[in-house]
């Protein structure tokens, strides 16, 4: 792997609540280089969209962020208000998951993407707007020039996202990170959608963060994943390491959870018992083990000790958090 | 041939939208003539994009709304213009399951008196142990008739919600979009119920959904909507393997397979679907087919055996050879 833009490192957020604070990130690692995509993988309240938030600064007064967050070597975390907001947005960038709310219905897409722009440039408006009209033609905006006057409503929600993202590359930003930017959206938009992703990293080198709960679309566009569980990782290797060695009964679980169009229909799916945990509400042990076919297997120590991730011997960079020592099989 | 439980004849639904001084008053037109029979022991699924219609065609199909044109057969009985209290016997053989059951389960209601409103309406009480009976046919406990559906997960409340459709004791259940509100993991579940309730019941289904994965997993049949219309029909190893129509091959090229490296011919469309406000002339899927010509324009295809099949149909000009004459 080229030399990582974005290093995480040991990230933990804690959110103050009435009832005691709440662990949404309990301690994860990442990195991603230029041209590179890392998917972040992981259900509902996993801490997926929380991490994303806190690499980017984002989140309420009431969440404690630690850890290492180094963007091109320099750190993040507890850097000053005006100092961030010199770096978000230009250096690096967020295309959110529902793209209605993220676009002001008041303003223009034009004049939404110029502002994105003129937040870190110094031009006058009207080379901004221009600069504006040049992205969305860019994201494939047809009759760019004349649909950037048009508002939000006035456009399909493929093309919303399309000038969300222009908004996120208008300042040609080194790392993009991409938070569900496809699951409000139809197949067949999907698809223009992550080609148009795969174009800009091509001709930016733009490292991206992929933050999904759509394996299929993790397993076409990511170079390494990262599959979260309960605000930890439960796994982490390159992508062929989490679909043809999976070493985690969680990520094996999600795999073969997942109905296929490409092969037969077996008559019933594997599952997994029971629902993901709410976060604060998670014991000692392993954050999956009352839903895992193997715990039975490894006894106690699932209950009472926290498993870290561990390298696969002999897989390179795989690394899983379970205590069972070797691959589970299927589950039942 | 075994026994019709629904047949829809050449159905449309148009909301109008009112019209202002100076211009005409216009209609949407949601489904623009669909034709489409459910037989027992059948699981249907109905695809599509969001506005094809997919949605209204199930509400009409339940006469939660009514057809503008065309005619609604339930168990062999005409009931397009069924109303109100005589709607009762219809409601016994067809019940739905929603999407979102946060929305379609009454907050300030416990799981008992949810489950036995549906008793209720067709003037009866409930026992108790028919609603415990209710609960563990899918796959709940006695404990949870006391309870609120705020303390369910969303896995749990859609199987109050299908068990709520249960009560009546159905022959064919329309589920809309039933797994796209839940996480994969509990996706699985509920698909796996559906499948164990056709067992252990004769149930039938219809299944609206746009996650053509979920429809290939429990569907034998699948119709694929575009525009309000029907464009093709079929056994699901076929429509899946062989696709006929132009967007149905554009459509299952789109969707991701989870292999890293896998090889596949992607056919991307271009543009968005066509307003249903002035749907194009002739076939409707013209303006984005990369096998339209001129005779399209003209008139709309009808659906019409594949060549070689009898049961699996398409509405193209120009469908796709059978997979054995394709190169």
């Amino acid at each position: 792997m080229a030399e990582p833009i974005l290093e995480v490192h040991d990230l933990r957020v804690t959110f103050a609540t009435e009832g005691g604070p709440v662990p949404a990130v309990d301690g994860i690692d990442f990195a991603v280089a230029p041209g590179e995509t890392l998917a972040i993988v992981g259900e509902s309240g996993s801490g997926k969209s929380v991490s994303s938030a806190a690499v980017m600064g984002l989140l309420p007064s009431n969440a404690e962020v630690r850890g290492e967050v180094l963007l091109d070597g320099r750190e993040l975390v507890g850097l000053e208000a005006d100092e961030l907001r010199k770096i978000r947005g230009n250096d690096i960038a967020l295309v959110f998951q529902d793209a209605l709310s993220a676009l002001n219905p008041y303003y223009s897409v034009g004049w939404q993407v110029a502002e994105a722009y003129r937040l870190h440039h110094d031009v006058s408006k009207k080379v901004a707007f221009r600069r504006a009209v040049e992205m969305l033609d860019k994201v494939g905006i047809p009759d760019a020039a004349r649909r950037a006057k048009s508002y939000p409503h006035e456009f399909s929600g493929g093309m919303r996202q399309r000038v969300v993202i222009a908004m996120a590359l208008v300042n040609n930003p080194r790392v993009l990170i991409a938070d569900e930017p496809t699951t409000a959206l139809d197949v067949t938009v999907q698809a223009q959608i992550m080609q148009l992703l795969a174009d800009v990293q091509e001709e930016f080198g733009t490292a991206l963060v992929l933050i999904s709960h759509d394996l299929g679309v993790v397993a076409e566009v990511a170079d390494d994943v990262l599959v979260m569980y309960a605000g930890r990782a439960a796994e982490r290797g390159t992508v062929r390491d989490l679909f043809f060695r999976a070493a985690h009964p969680y990520s094996l679980g999600l795999l073969g959870a997942m109905p296929r169009i490409d092969v037969p229909p077996t008559r019933r799916l594997t599952t997994i018992p029971g629902s993901p945990p709410s976060p604060g509400s998670i014991s000692a042990g392993c954050p999956f083990q009352p839903r895992c076919a193997y715990t039975e297997r490894v006894g106690e120590r699932c209950v009472t000790e926290r498993p870290e991730l561990t390298p696969r011997p002999g897989e390179g960079d795989h690394e899983a958090a379970c205590h069972l020592g070797r691959r589970p099989e299927v589950v039942a | 041939m075994t026994e019709e439980l629904l047949r829809l004849d050449g159905v449309r639904k148009y909301f109008g939208l009112r019209g202002v001084p100076w211009q005409a008053a216009q209609a949407v037109r949601a489904v623009d003539g669909v034709s489409f029979v459910v037989r027992k022991g059948e699981t249907v699924g109905l695809v599509g994009e969001s506005g094809s219609g997919k949605s209204t065609l199930a509400r009409v199909a339940t006469r939660l709304l009514d057809p503008t044109a065309g005619r609604v057969e339930i168990g062999g009985k005409d009931v397009t213009r069924v109303r109100g209290r005589r709607l009762r016997p219809v409601r016994r053989r067809v019940q739905m399951v929603f999407q979102d059951p946060q929305a379609s389960l009454n907050p300030r209601q416990s799981v008992g008196t949810i489950l036995s409103t549906p008793f209720r309406a067709q003037g009866t009480r409930p026992t108790r142990t028919q609603l415990v009976e209710l609960l563990h046919q899918v796959g709940l406990s006695e404990e949870h008739l006391e309870r609120y559906p705020h303390e369910f997960s969303g896995g749990q409340r859609q199987r109050i919600g299908i068990a709520r459709a249960l009560a009546v004791s159905p022959d064919l259940l329309i589920c809309d979009e039933p797994v796209s509100a839940l996480d994969v993991s509990v996706q699985a579940q509920v698909l796996n119920l559906l499948a164990d309730l056709r067992d252990e019941l004769g149930l039938s289904y219809v299944v609206v959904a746009h996650d053509l994965a979920v429809v290939r997993q429990v569907a034998g049949r699948v119709a694929v909507m575009y525009l309000g219309t029907i464009v093709e029909e079929g056994p699901s190893d076929q429509v899946y393997n062989a696709p006929a129509h132009p967007y149905t091959k554009a459509l299952l090229s789109a969707v991701p397979v989870p292999e890293p490296g896998a090889v596949r011919e992607r056919i991307v469309l271009t543009g968005d679907v066509p307003t249903p406000i002035a749907p194009p002339s002739g076939c409707p899927f013209r303006t984005r087919c990369y096998r339209a010509e001129d005779v399209c324009a003209t008139e709309r295809p009808v659906l019409q055996p594949v060549a070689g099949q009898t049961e699996h149909l398409a509405a193209c000009y120009f469908p796709e050879p059978p997979t054995s004459e394709r190169t």
